[in-house]
């Protein structure tokens, strides 16, 4: 539980959260190793957990009907993917551990009713993923642009 | 003047070695005017080390699909040095980060090789690249040699891959946040697509790195080369007089101005 503690505080996405937040957060949480190859999310999944990338790097791919799977990005430590398992959307594409991947696992829905129970929690959880869900979609737009043609 | 030596780096980028008639006296940064007989004249930067007149140029319009098809021996015509220069000695004693983007390396490699080659002079040293895919990456064979170096540290991402490719996916905005730099005593030298520029003068900024600590090199249509045609005018600046390499605070501004 210490270990657990220290591992949240110290990810970008929850430092200098109150030690209340994170302590609450502990019970949803749960510190996992991926091998290279394993899957931490798939497209078109239900239902899923949401990732704090510790270590290690993972792909975000999408593959076309009997080609090769395309890497859209890579995500490495002080990362998250599953974010939109707090959204109506639940949209992802496939997260492939590229190497060994280190990762504090968030019960989906734990995480929604402590973010729902303490709206301090919820508003300050929501505001970092929605700056992280902006920078990201600020990096594909540049990608997208394809300057280096 | 006549070309030396040409080498195909990518479908629709080669380099040149050049052979002038008496030593070549620039400094990394600049640019020369490179004039094709009977084709045209235009810039490019020069991208080889102190002593060797290196151009490396895509072909993108008339005049440099004229160059694509000369060879070794053939004639060209070149005015120059022209321009400002990075400020490597400026730079002494401090961390240095240069972010390169597609072709903006070429202007940069001359920054690098000295970096590398008075490396004493500098503290930490680190080149993130963006490229458009691996089969693009420029100077492959160099790059990998660098990152080869324990001295040195070299981080190249990409916009698109396969599964073949090992390293990162992503814009090179990407490697600057996770580049490990200390933002009091780094400076930054930044070469890309000015859209590029821009978003990696914000992360730079992100980090701590003020733009009075980042020098730019910035691409305007130049034709005179010497500040009177006014082709190249930027404000109230001309690029190929006062730049191409800039400190970013100075032209910070002007890079939102659109059309400009």
């Amino acid at each position: 539980m210490e270990n657990l503690e220290r591992f949240l505080r110290e990810h970008p996405l929850l430092r200098g959260l109150p030690t209340e937040h994170i302590a609450s957060l502990v019970g949803c949480v749960a510190n996992r190793r991926f091998e290279p190859g394993d899957f931490l999310l798939f497209e078109g999944q239900r239902d899923g957990q949401i990732f704090l990338i510790r270590e290690g790097t993972v792909a975000i791919e999408s593959a076309s009907p009997g080609g090769p799977p395309s890497t859209i990005e890579t995500v490495g430590p002080g990362d998250v993917l599953g974010v939109s398992w707090l959204t109506p959307a639940r949209e992802h594409f496939d997260c492939r551990a590229r190497e060994r991947v280190v990762a504090l696992v968030i019960d989906q829905s734990c995480l929604r009713a402590k973010m729902e129970g303490d709206p301090r929690l919820g508003y300050a959880l929501a505001s970092r993923l929605l700056q992280l869900t902006y920078e990201r979609l600020s990096r594909l737009r540049l990608q997208r642009m394809d300057l280096y043609r | 003047m006549r070309i030396a030596g040409v080498t195909r780096e990518l479908p629709d980028v080669f380099t040149w070695v050049l052979e002038p008639p008496a030593p070549f006296v620039f400094s990394p940064g600049q640019f020369n005017m490179l004039y094709a007989h009977g084709a045209g004249e235009v810039p490019i930067s020069i991208s080889g080390p102190p002593g060797e007149l290196v151009h490396t140029i895509r072909a993108v319009g008339a005049v440099t699909r004229v160059m694509q098809r000369m060879t070794a021996g053939d004639p060209i015509g070149v005015r120059g040095p022209y321009g400002t220069a990075w400020p490597l000695d400026e730079l002494r004693g401090k961390d240095v980060i240069v972010v390169a983007g597609g072709l903006g390396l070429a202007p940069l490699r001359p920054a690098i090789l000295e970096l590398l080659g008075r490396r004493d002079d500098f503290g930490a040293v680190t080149v993130a690249y963006g490229a458009r895919s691996p089969e693009e990456i420029l100077y492959r064979d160099e790059v990998r040699a660098w990152r080869a170096r324990f001295d040195v540290d070299v981080e190249v991402t990409v916009d698109r891959a396969g599964r073949d490719w090992h390293g990162p996916v992503g814009v090179v905005t990407r490697l600057v946040a996770a580049a490990s730099l200390d933002p009091k005593r780094t400076v930054a030298l930044v070469c890309g697509p000015e859209i590029m520029m821009r978003f990696v003068l914000r992360e730079l900024e992100a980090r701590g790195v003020g733009a009075d600590r980042v020098w730019l090199s910035l691409e305007r249509s130049m034709k005179c080369g010497v500040g009177l045609c006014g082709h190249c005018q930027l404000g109230g600046r001309f690029v190929c007089k006062d730049g191409p390499v800039y400190r970013a605070d100075r032209v910070a501004p002007l890079l939102y101005v659109r059309e400009l």
